[in-house]
C-alpha cells in the first residue's frame, strides 16, 4: 500500500492511540493495525484524510504531542473528548475494533480464539476451573420442577 | 427443490427464514402445503460459518441502513445498528444462543399485573399459558431442549461454576445449566456440542438448533418447499377486497419480482415486519396494510438487556464452551415489592475480546477500560434478560428522507426507557454483582444494553381489532389472509429469550392455516396478472438444492 500519511502523522496517531488505550505489555506493531487501517479509510475517503492531518496538526500544537509527559498527553485527550473532536472520535472508533481485533492482542489477554478446527473446548479446559466446588448443574429445588414436568 | 411459479395460487408465502418463517415452513409442508420462503440474506452453511467475531458479523448480520431515536442509549452508541440480528437463510436462529425458558402463567396477563402503571400500554394476549403448553412441548422436542424430553443438562462449564457457586451462595434457589436448545449427546440427526464456545457465530459444529439445520433441511425432504435466498420483499400486494394477493420482492439479481400467495406470512423479525406492511400502504390501507388499530409498529420492545463480568484473581476463561448455558431463574417473578412490575433472568453470557472491546462500555477509554480487558482471562459473565413496559410510542417507523438500496424508506425505531425497566435494570445489575462478590469478584462490570437481539411487539395480538394487529393466531385482523409469525405479534415481551415462544406459536399458527386451507375457508385474493411470464424464475440451481440439503 502507498504510504499515505507522514511518518510525523503515523508517529502522532500511534503515540495517540497507546494512550487512549494504554496496555503497557503489547508492543508498537498492535497499535500500528490502528495507524494503518485509519490510513487504508483514507485513502478511499478524502475527508478522512483531512480529518486525521488537521488533528494531528492540531495535536501537535504548540509542542508535539509524543513530548508531552503522560499527564498533560491525557489532559489533552480528556478535552479532546469534551470537544468532541472529530479526530478524538475517528481514532478511537478505529481503534476500540482495530486494536482488539488482533490474534497477538488475544494471546497477550489469555484468549483463545477460534476452537472449532481444534475438536473444540470439550477436551481442552472448558471445564478446567478448580478454584471453587463443582457446583449441581440443576439446583434442588430446579430439580423437583423437571422431574414433575 | 421445486421452484414454484410465480402466478401458483396455491403456495403460501413466508416473508422471512428465522425461528418464525422457517419452522412455519416447515410445519406446513410436513402437512403437504406448497411454500415459497423468500430470505433476504444469502444461504450460508455452517460450513461458510466464521470463528471471529468481527468476520462473522459481517457476515451474517442485518447490516442495511436504520435509523434511531429517543433517549435509549444506543441511539447514541450505534445509531445505525438498534438491533444485532441477522440477514441470512436461518435469519437470527442461526445467532440465538438456545435459552428457552417459557413464560409463565403471569406474563400473558399484563392488563392485571401492570395495574396502575403510568405509560404502559397494557394488554391481555387473548391466550393463555394453558393454550400454548402442548405446543411448548412440541417445541422443546423439535429443538432438543436440555432438561425436557429425557435430554441430559448441559455439563458445567468454568463460566457455569462461578455463576451456580455464586447462586448458591446468595441463596438463589432456581438455577441451572440452562433449558437449552443444543445437544449435549447426539440427538436428529445432530452431533453433541464440542463446547467450542462460537454460538453467536451460527454454530460450525451444528449441536445447536436453527431452523438452517434442522427446519428447512426437513421442509426441503417433503419437496414442498422452494426456499429463494437473496429475495427480499418491499411490498405485500392486494386486491380490491383489501385480501392479500402476494409479494413484490427484489431478486438477487437486483430484479423486481411478484410472487403470487394463497396466503402471505411476515416473520422478518420486529423491525422489518411492521416496516414491510407499513411500506405496503396503499389507497385502500392509507396507513399501512393490516393497521386499522394504529398500532402496527408500536409498543415495540427489546427487553431489559444488559450485563455484569466479574474478575476474578484466578483464571476463569469463560469462553471455552456454551455461551449461555446457565440461568438463574429467581428474580423471574413478579414481586412489585422490588420496586418493579415483571421480572428477569441471569443468564450466562460471554464474549470474545473483540466484541468485550466493542460492548464494555462504549465510548469508554483510558486506563480503567484497559485494565478490564488485560483481566479478561479471568473474567466471568451474565446477561440480564427481562420484560420491559410496551409503550405506544416506542415504535417503528418509516423515515423516508433515507432510502435503502431497494430505493425504499429505511425504518426508524424510536425507543425510550421506561421507568420501570429503569428499576428493573439497577436491581438486575445488584443482583449479578453480588452473585460475583459471593465468590471473591475482586472488580465488577456493568456493561449498558447493546443492539437488541430480542425485538418484540411491533404488531400484537389482541382479541380486539381495536386493540392490536392480529389475532390469537397471529392473523391480521383487517386481512384475514396475512398473518405474522415472529415475536412482532408477542402482545407483551415476558421474560424469556422469544425464540421457544416464537417457535411454539409458529407450529399453531401452522395447524391454524393448514386446517383454514382444507376446509377452505381462509379468504383468497385475486391477483390480475399482467402478462408477464409466469413460469417462474430460471430453474432452481443445483447448488441451492444441495446448500439446504447439506445443512
Amino acid at each position: 500500500m502507498p504510504e499515505l500519511l507522514s511518518e510525523k502523522v503515523r508517529a502522532t496517531t500511534l503515540k495517540m492511540t497507546r494512550v487512549m488505550f494504554p496496555h503497557d505489555d503489547l508492543p508498537d506493531e498492535a497499535y500500528d493495525k490502528v495507524v494503518r487501517q485509519l490510513e487504508a479509510d483514507a485513502l478511499g475517503d478524502e475527508s478522512v484524510l483531512a480529518t486525521i492531518e488537521l488533528g494531528v496538526t492540531q495535536l501537535d500544537d504548540p509542542q508535539p504531542f509524543s513530548e508531552l509527559d503522560a499527564d498533560a498527553q491525557l489532559e489533552i485527550l480528556k478535552r479532546s473528548e469534551a470537544a468532541e473532536s472529530p479526530f478524538f472520535k475517528l481514532v478511537h472508533a478505529t481503534a476500540v475494533v482495530e486494536l482488539y481485533d488482533n490474534p497477538l492482542v488475544w494471546k497477550a489477554f489469555g484468549y483463545e480464539g477460534p476452537a472449532v478446527h481444534l475438536g473444540g473446548y470439550v477436551n481442552r479446559g472448558f471445564d478446567d476451573l478448580a478454584w471453587l466446588p463443582d457446583p449441581p448443574l440443576l439446583s434442588p429445588d430446579f430439580a423437583k420442577t423437571v422431574q414433575e414436568a | 427443490m421445486p421452484r414454484f411459479r410465480f402466478d401458483d395460487e396455491e403456495v403460501v408465502v413466508i416473508v422471512g427464514s428465522g425461528a418464525g418463517g422457517g419452522t412455519l415452513a416447515n410445519e406446513l409442508c410436513q402437512q403437504g402445503v406448497k411454500v415459497v420462503v423468500l430470505e433476504a440474506g444469502k444461504h450460508n452453511t455452517p460450513d461458510d460459518f466464521i470463528n471471529d467475531e468481527w468476520r462473522s458479523f459481517k457476515q451474517m448480520a442485518w447490516l442495511d441502513n436504520r435509523t434511531t431515536s429517543g433517549s435509549f442509549r444506543i441511539a447514541r452508541d450505534f445509531p445505525n445498528l438498534p438491533a444485532w440480528i441477522c440477514k441470512t437463510v436461518g435469519g437470527t436462529s442461526t445467532h440465538w444462543a438456545g435459552c428457552c425458558p417459557r413464560f409463565k402463567e403471569h406474563e400473558f396477563k399484563a392488563s392485571t399485573y401492570y395495574d396502575g402503571i403510568e405509560g404502559a400500554n397494557a394488554l391481555d394476549w387473548p391466550i393463555a399459558l394453558s393454550d400454548l403448553e402442548p405446543y411448548y412441548t412440541r417445541a422443546e422436542d423439535k429443538m432438543g431442549v436440555t432438561n425436557t424430553h429425557g435430554i441430559p443438562p448441559m455439563p458445567a462449564s468454568n463460566n457455569y461454576k462461578v455463576l451456580a457457586n455464586g447462586a448458591e451462595r446468595v441463596g438463589y434457589k432456581q438455577f441451572h445449566s440452562g433449558r437449552y436448545a443444543c445437544n449435549p449427546v447426539p440427538r436428529d440427526g445432530r452431533p453433541a456440542t464440542i463446547q467450542d464456545g462460537f454460538n453467536f457465530q451460527g454454530d460450525k459444529n451444528r449441536s445447536k438448533w436453527s431452523t438452517l439445520v434442522v427446519e428447512l433441511p426437513k421442509a426441503a425432504k417433503t419437496g414442498k418447499l422452494d426456499l429463494r435466498a437473496q429475495a427480499h420483499v418491499i411490498r405485500v400486494e392486494h386486491d380490491d377486497k383489501g385480501l392479500a394477493t402476494g409479494v413484490t420482492y427484489m431478486d438477487g439479481d437486483g430484479l423486481e419480482q411478484f410472487q403470487r400467495a394463497r396466503a402471505v406470512c411476515v416473520a422478518g423479525n420486529s423491525i422489518e415486519t411492521p416496516r414491510l406492511l407499513l411500506n405496503s400502504a396503499s389507497s385502500l390501507f392509507p396507513d399501512g396494510m393490516a393497521n386499522s388499530s394504529d398500532q402496527l409498529g408500536r409498543n415495540y420492545m427489546r427487553h431489559l438487556t444488559a450485563s455484569v463480568y466479574g474478575i476474578f484473581e484466578e483464571p476463569v476463561h469463560m469462553y471455552r464452551g456454551e455461551t449461555m448455558a446457565g440461568n438463574i431463574e429467581d428474580e423471574a417473578r413478579h414481586d412489585p415489592s422490588r420496586g418493579f412490575v415483571g421480572g428477569y433472568y441471569l443468564q450466562l453470557l460471554s464474549l470474545g475480546v473483540p466484541f468485550m472491546a466493542a460492548f464494555m462500555d462504549p465510548g469508554s477509554w483510558g486506563r480503567e477500560f484497559t485494565s478490564a480487558l488485560e483481566a479478561y482471562d479471568r473474567m466471568a459473565g451474565v446477561w440480564l434478560v427481562g420484560e420491559d413496559m410496551p409503550q405506544a410510542t416506542n415504535r417503528v417507523t418509516l423515515n423516508r428522507d433515507v432510502l435503502d438500496q431497494h430505493g425504499q424508506p429505511v425504518p426508524n425505531v424510536h425507543f425510550d426507557d421506561h421507568p420501570n425497566d429503569l428499576a428493573m435494570r439497577e436491581h438486575a445489575f445488584r443482583a449479578g454483582e453480588a452473585v460475583y462478590e459471593a465468590v471473591g469478584a475482586v472488580r465488577t462490570l456493568r456493561t449498558p444494553p447493546y443492539p437488541a437481539t430480542h425485538n418484540i411487539g411491533t404488531a400484537r395480538m389482541s382479541a380486539r381489532p381495536e386493540d392490536g394487529v392480529v389475532n390469537a393466531f397471529g392473523q391480521s385482523h383487517d386481512v384475514p389472509n396475512l398473518f405474522v409469525s415472529d415475536a412482532s405479534q408477542f402482545t407483551t415481551g415476558g421474560a424469556a429469550n422469544p425464540t421457544l415462544t416464537i417457535v411454539a406459536l409458529a407450529i399453531r399458527q401452522a395447524e391454524y392455516i393448514a386446517e383454514q386451507l382444507r376446509s377452505q375457508s381462509l379468504p383468497k385474493g385475486h391477483a390480475v396478472w399482467d402478462g408477464r411470464d409466469p413460469g417462474g424464475s430460471a430453474p432452481v440451481p443445483q447448488e441451492a438444492t444441495e446448500r439446504v440439503e447439506a445443512a
